[in-house]
C-alpha cells in the first residue's frame, strides 16, 4: 500500500487526514514518513506504530507530525544527549538560581543574570537576513520567558573568506554576501528593539563556506523575587498564547535543522526560514516584564522549534501535567491552515504563558495596552496527555511523556587521530615586520568595525567596556564587554566570545579546553571574575563516526575543563549536521560564551596602552605549540602540538591577575590569542596609540618564532606603571615575565630588525575588511 | 519649583527603546519621571491608565525606532500625536515647559513640526527632515559635541558657550536638512543652534566625527523660544563617566558630560 493509501482524509470542515500505521510494513513506514516530511528513521517509525497499536487505533496527521517535531535531533538532542550526559553536566553551585530556556545565576542578593547562545545556522545559510535577525528574536525571548530584561547580544559568525575568488558550490552563497545579509538582519532586529550588541567575533576559514554559522546570545538580569518557570504550576490553568499570529512560515524548521545542508536547500526549504518583526516584539518585551513583575503568570515559554507542539507539552509535562487545546482559536495569519500545520508552524516573534484562571482578565488588559493579540488556547489538566480539540472535535489524543521523551542514541564513533610536534612542519616565513603585518591583515585578526559599528552597543545606557576601546574613533579591539545592568549600582556583568575551530580540529579536547580558556581569559582581562558559561557546540553529522568522535572529545575536554574551575554551564545549544554539499563538513566549533561578575565597573580595564614608560609583562607559559596557529595557517605550515592548557596553572595566574586589577595596578591587558604575543601587543599599540619596545630574552622558550607566535593558551599581555612594578611582580610571582616596555611610535623587537610604526600597524590591522564589504562616508 | 517637584513625562509607543534609561536620567538629577504610553495620553485604555499631559513639567521623546520607523523616522508616531493630542502639546510648548528630544525623539519634534519651527511654535508641515547618513550606514561611535547657544536653549543653560560634551551617537538617519533658504544661517540668527559635531581638539568635523553629513555640523537645535531641544547624539547614555566610551584613559568627574543638559534644564526649572 502507498503511502497516499494509506491517507484517508477526514470528512471534517477542516483539513485532517488519518493514517493507518498500526498493519504498515517498514517500508510502508519509511514510506509514510518520507511523504510526511516527519525526518523519523525506520527505527523511530516502529516505536510510532508500536504506541498506536497499544492505543488500539490508528493515528492522526496532526500526531504523526507533532512526533516528527518532538524527535527531531533539535528538540530532543537523541545523538548529543549521552555525551553531555557523560562530561558536562552536573556541575552544580548554590548561585545557580535556573537552568531553565535561559540559565539564569546570582548577580547579586537582588537580582540574577540570565545567559543562554543558540545556533541559527541553516536559516541564516538560505536566507541570510531573515535567518540572523529570527535568530536574534528566538533568544532574546528564552531570556524574556525567565522574566528578564533582555540587556545585551553578542554574536559569533562563521564564514567562508569574504573575498573567496573563485566558484561556489551549487545551491551556496558567496561569504559576503551572507556575511552582509547575516550583519544587517543581527543590525535591524537588535537595533530595533532597543538591546546593545555588545561582543561578539567573526571566524573566517573555507570549510564554513557551504554552511556558514550564526550563534546568537542573550543575557538578561531579573529580580530573583520575579523569576518565571517555562512551566505551568498546577492544572486548571489557562495558557495563553501572544505576540505574533501563526502562518505557514517555519514549518518543518527543526527537521531543515536535523539533517545536512544540500545543493537543493534553497528550493526546499525556504518555507522553513520564519520572517521576523521587531516592532511585534518590543511591546512583548514590556509586557512579559510587567507580567513576571506582578507575578500574574505561573511560567512562561517560548514557540521555538516545533512551534505549538512542543512548547504545549513541555509546559505541562514538567510537572506531570497534561492540556487541552483549543487549536481553532490559534489567531491566524491566513485562513485555510490545516490542523497540522497549525500545530508545528515555527512562525516567530509567539510565546505562550499559563495563569490562574481568576488572573486571565489582568493578563489580558496588559497585553491590550500593548496591542499585543493574546488569546487563551488551552487548560492544563491532570492527565498527563496533550488532546487536540477544533470546535469541540478531538483530532489528536498523545501520551506527553512519549511524545516528549524521544529516542536517544550512543552512535559509534572513532577518537581523532590528532596533531602533534612529530608531525610539525615549520612554514618558510618572510622577514618578521612582514609577518607581522599580514597577521594583522588576516581576517580573523583585522578590525571588525565595519560591522560593529552598525550595531547599537550602549542602548541602555549600561555599556561600561565596548568592543572597540581606546582612542576615541581611533580604537582597537576589546576582550570582554562589560556592563552595569542595575542603574545606581556599580556592580558589573562581563562577556566575552572564545573559540578555536582550527585547535579543535586538530585536537577536539584540547581545542574545546582552549575555547573555554579564551572566553575566560578574556573575562579576567577586563577585572572581571568568570562566573558561568553557556556554549553552543556546532559540529558535523554525528551519524559519521569521525564527527561524533570530534564532538564527543571536544565536549570532553569543555567538561573537565568546567568541572575543574567550577564554574557551571547552566545554558547551551547544539547544533549538528553542519555540512555543504558534497560532504564537506565545517570545523568542530565549540562556541564559547563566558560571564564574569566584578564589583565595582570602575575598577574595569580596557585594552589600550594608556601612555609611554610603562612596563610590559607577560602572564602565562609559552610552549612550543604550533598546532592550529595562525601563523601555520597563514604561511602553510603543517601539523605541531596543539596548546594544552594547565587549568590550575590557569587558575592560580588569573586569581593573581585579578587581585592585582583590583589594587588598580594594571593600566591595561590584554589576551594572547591568534597571532600571538606579537599581535596581542601590536593591538594594544593599535588602540593606545602608544608604541612598543620589546626585549624577550626573560621568555623560556626555544626561538623567536615560538615567543612572538605560540599561541599558548591562558595568557596576556599587561602594562604596568613604573611605581607598581615591586607590588605587581610580588603579586605575581614566576606567572609574570617582563617583556619590554612602552615606548615612542613604533613597535620595536630587540634583537631583530622589527621597527614597525603604529600607523603602519593600524593601516593592516584596519582596512582590510573594509576593503572587501565597502561602506564609510569616503 | 523643587527638583522633587519636577514630574517628567517619558511618552513611548511600540518601538522606543530608550525610555528607561532617560527616565533614570530625570531621576538622576533628583526629578520625577514616569513612562507613559501615548494611548495613557490618548485616553485609549483603561480609565485608571489615562495621563493627561498637563501634570507633567517636562515632556520627553525618547529614541528608538517608533512604529519600526518603517516610513520616515518618527513619522508615524508623531501623526497619532498630533491628530489626538496636537493641541495640549502646542499649549504645553506655549507654557514655556521644556521639551526634550532625543535621536529618534528629535525626528518626532521635526516630524510635528516643533522644530526648527522658525517662525513659531509649531509649524503645520514639517519643515525639515532627517535624512539617512551620509554612509548609507547606521552609526554607533563616539561624538564631540560643542554648545554653540549663545544664551537661549534652557537644557544648555548651566553649560559655557563653547564647552566641548563627549556623547555617543547611534543613528541611520541624522542628516538635518531642509529645504527653508539659508536654513542653517537662520537658525544661527536665531540662536536655534544649540550642539555641533566637532574634532575633539574643537576643530570642524569631517566623518566620523560629523557621523552622518549634517550641513553645518549641526547635532541639536531648538526652538526660537528655547524651551523645545531635539538632538542626535544621546546625553542620557552618559549619565555617568563610565559610560563615556574612553573612560578607562582619564575622566575629570565622576559625572558624565550628558548630565549638564539635565542639571541644566532642571536649573532652569528652579527659578520658576
Amino acid at each position: 500500500m502507498t503511502a497516499d493509501e494509506r491517507m484517508t482524509k477526514r470528512n471534517a470542515p477542516y483539513d485532517l487526514c488519518d493514517i493507518r500505521i498500526r498493519d504498515a510494513s517498514d517500508k510502508e513506514l519509511e514510506d509514510i514518513s518520507s511523504a510526511l516530511s516527519l525526518g523519523l528513521s525506520l527505527d523511530e517509525m516502529k516505536a510510532v506504530k508500536d504506541y498506536f497499536v497499544k492505543e488500539g487505533r490508528e493515528a492522526t496527521d496532526v500526531e504523526l507530525q507533532s512526533l516528527g517535531q518532538a524527535w527531531s535531533e533539535h528538540c530532543c538532542y537523541k545523538s548529543s544527549k549521552p555525551v553531555l550526559k557523560e562530561f558536562v553536566f552536573g556541575i552544580d553551585r548554590e548561585d545557580v538560581l535556573s537552568r531553565g530556556d535561559a540559565g539564569v545565576m546570582v548577580f547579586d542578593d537582588d537580582y540574577g543574570y540570565a545567559l543562554r547562545v543558540e545556533s541559527h545556522n541553516h536559516p541564516s545559510a538560505i536566507e541570510p537576513y531573515g535567518g540572523a535577525a529570527t535568530g536574534i528574536g528566538g533568544i532574546v525571548r528564552d531570556v524574556i520567558c525567565m522574566g528578564a530584561q533582555p540587556i545585551g547580544l553578542a554574536d559569533p559568525l562563521c564564514f567562508g573568506y569574504p573575498d573567496r575568488k573563485g566558484e561556489m558550490p551549487q545551491g551556496i552563497k558567496h561569504p559576503r554576501y551572507l556575511m552582509s545579509g547575516v550583519v544587517s538582519g543581527i543590525r535591524d532586529y537588535g537595533n530595533r528593539i532597543g538591546i546593545p550588541t555588545i561582543t561578539g567575533g567573526f571566524f573566517f576559514d573555507e570549510s564554513y563556506t557551504g554552511n556558514c554559522l550564526v550563534n546568537v546570545c542573550c543575557l538578561g538580569i531579573v529580580k530573583r523575587k520575579d523569576l518565571l518557570n517555562n512551566f505551568a504550576s498546577a492544572p486548571g490553568e489557562v495558557m495563553i498564547l501572544f505576540g505574533g499570529r501563526t502562518g505557514r512560515d517555519g514549518i518543518h524548521g527543526v527537521n531543515f535543522a536535523s539533517k545536512d545542508i544540500t545543493a537543493t536547500s534553497e528550493d526546499d526549504s525556504r518555507g522553513a526560514v520564519q520572517l521576523g518583526d521587531p516592532i511585534t516584539k518590543e511591546p512583548v518585551i514590556h509586557a512579559c516584564l510587567e507580567l513576571a513583575q506582578k507575578h500574574l503568570v505561573t511560567g512562561m515559554k517560548d514557540l521555538g522549534g516545533g512551534g505549538l507542539s512542543c512548547v504545549v507539552g513541555e509546559m505541562a509535562i514538567e510537572k506531570g501535567f497534561g492540556a487541552d487545546v483549543d487549536l481553532e482559536k490559534v489567531p491566524l495569519k491566513e485562513t485555510g491552515l490545516a490542523p497540522w500545520e497549525i500545530w508545528v508552524s515555527e512562525s516567530q516573534e509567539r510565546m505562550m504563558c499559563t495563569c490562574k484562571p481568576e488572573n486571565v482578565d489582568k493578563v489580558m488588559a496588559i497585553f491590550d495596552l500593548w496591542d499585543i493579540i493574546a488569546t487563551p488556547v488551552a487548560v492544563t489538566t491532570d492527565t498527563g496527555r496533550t488532546r487536540l480539540f477544533w470546535n469541540g472535535e478531538k483530532i489528536f489524543d498523545m501520551d506527553i511523556e512519549f511524545l516528549t521523551g524521544g529516542p536517544v542514541y550512543n552512535r559509534p564513533y572513532t577518537m581523532p587521530k590528532v596533531s602533534t610536534k612529530a608531525d610539525e612542519r615549520f612554514p618558510e616565513l618572510p622577514a618578521l615586520s612582514e609577518v607581522i603585518l599580514k597577521l594583522l591583515s588576516d581576517p580573523n585578526v583585522a578590525s571588525k568595525e565595519w560591522a560593529i559599528r552598525q550595531y547599537d552597543h550602549e542602548v541602555r545606557a549600561g555599556t561600561v567596556l565596548r568592543p572597540i576601546v581606546g582612542k576615541l574613533n581611533k580604537g582597537g579591539p576589546g576582550d570582554a564587554s562589560v556592563l552595569m545592568p542595575v542603574p545606581g549600582r556599580w556592580k558589573g556583568l562581563a562577556a566575552a566570545v572564545g573559540c578555536n575551530p582550527w585547535f579543535t580540529k586538530a585536537n577536539p579536547y584540547r581545542g574545546g579546553m582552549a575555547s573555554l580558556d579564551e572566553a575566560f581569559r578574556n573575562v579576567v582581562a577586563v577585572g572581571a571574575r568568570p562566573n558561568a558559561f553557556t556554549d553552543c557546540l556546532n559540529f558535523g553529522n554525528p551519524e559519521k563516526p569521525e564527527r561524533l568522535g570530534e564532538f564527543r572529545e571536544a565536549v570532553h575536554g569543555i567538561g573537565d575543563f568546567a568541572k575543574e574551575l567550577n564554574i557551571p554551564i547552566p545554558s547551551g545549544n547544539v547544533s549538528l549536521y553542519n555540512e555543504a554539499p558534497g560532504g564537506v563538513h565545517i570545523l568542530p566549533t565549540p562556541m564559547i560564551v563566558c560571564c564574569g561578575l566584578i564589583d565595582d565597573v570602575r575598577k574595569a580595564v580596557s585594552a589600550d596602552f594608556k601612555k609611554t614608560g610603562s612596563l610590559l609583562f607577560l602572564v602565562g607559559r609559552t610552549a612550543d605549540e604550533m598546532g592550529g596557529s595562525l601563523l601555520f595557517r597563514k604561511f602553510g605550515g603543517e601539523g605541531g602540538e596543539v596548546p594544552a592548557t594547565d587549568v590550575k596553572r590557569l587558575k592560580d595566574s588569573s586569581d593573581r591577575l585579578l587581585k592585582a586589577m583590583d589594587e588598580g595596578l594594571v593600566l591595561s591587558c590584554h589576551d594572547c590569542s591568534d597571532g600571538g604575543l606579537a599581535v596581542a601587543v601590536a593591538e594594544m599599540c593599535i588602540s593606545g596609540d602608544v608604541g612598543a619596545e620589546l626585549d624577550l630574552s626573560a621568555m623560556d622558550c626555544p626561538n623567536d618564532n615560538v615567543k612572538l607566535f605560540a599561541e599558548s593558551t591562558s595568557r596576556w599581555i599587561a602594562e604596568v606603571d613604573g611605581k607598581d612594578v615591586t607590588r605587581f611582580t610580588e603579586i605575581m610571582g614566576d606567572a609574570a615575565t617582563p617583556i619590554g616596555l612602552t615606548k615612542g611610535n613604533a613597535l620595536v623587537i630587540k634583537g631583530t630588525d622589527v621597527e614597525i610604526p603604529v600607523e603602519v600597524m593600524r593601516a593592516a590591522w584596519n582596512d582590510p575588511i573594509w576593503n572587501i564589504m565597502g561602506g564609510g562616508a569616503q | 519649583m523643587k527638583a522633587e517637584d519636577v514630574r517628567v513625562c517619558v511618552v513611548r509607543i511600540e518601538g522606543t527603546n530608550c525610555e528607561d534609561e532617560m527616565a533614570n536620567a530625570f531621576e538622576m538629577v533628583g526629578a520625577k519621571s514616569e513612562k507613559v504610553h501615548l494611548k495613557q495620553l490618548l485616553g485609549q485604555c483603561d480609565p485608571s491608565l489615562k495621563r493627561s499631559l498637563e501634570d507633567y513639567d517636562i515632556l520627553a521623546f525618547p529614541g528608538g525606532f517608533s512604529a519600526g520607523d518603517y516610513v520616515r523616522a518618527g513619522a508615524i508616531f508623531a501623526s497619532r500625536i498630533k491628530a489626538g493630542i496636537g493641541k495640549d502639546i502646542r499649549d504645553f510648548v506655549d507654557a514655556g515647559k521644556p521639551v526634550l528630544g532625543v535621536c529618534n525623539g528629535f525626528q518626532i519634534l521635526v516630524e510635528l513640526g516643533l522644530l526648527p519651527a522658525l517662525d513659531g511654535t509649531m509649524s503645520e508641515e514639517p519643515t525639515a527632515a532627517l535624512y539617512n547618513n551620509d554612509s548609507g550606514r547606521f552609526e554607533c561611535r563616539p561624538s564631540i559635541l560643542r554648545n554653540d547657544n549663545r544664551s537661549k536653549c534652557v537644557f544648555t543653560c548651566d553649560i559655557p558657550k563653547g564647552e566641548l560634551l563627549y556623547c555617543p551617537s547611534a543613528h541611520g538617519e541624522g542628516k538635518l536638512m531642509s529645504n527653508i533658504p539659508n536654513f542653517v544661517s537662520k537658525l544661527e540668527e536665531n540662536d536655534q543652534v544649540v550642539f555641533r559635531y566637532v574634532t575633539p581638539d574643537g576643530g570642524r568635523a569631517t566623518y566620523p566625527w560629523n557621523p552622518n553629513g549634517s550641513p553645518g555640523d549641526i547635532a541639536g537645535i531648538c526652538n526660537p523660544a528655547g524651551n523645545v531641544m531635539g538632538m542626535m547624539p544621546h546625553p542620557e547614555r552618559v549619565m555617568t563617566a563610565y559610560t563615556m566610551d574612553d573612560w578607562t584613559r582619564g575622566h575629570r568627574s565622576e559625572d558624565g558630560d550628558g548630565k549638564r543638559i539635565f542639571t541644566s534644564v532642571m536649573k532652569y526649572l528652579s527659578k520658576k
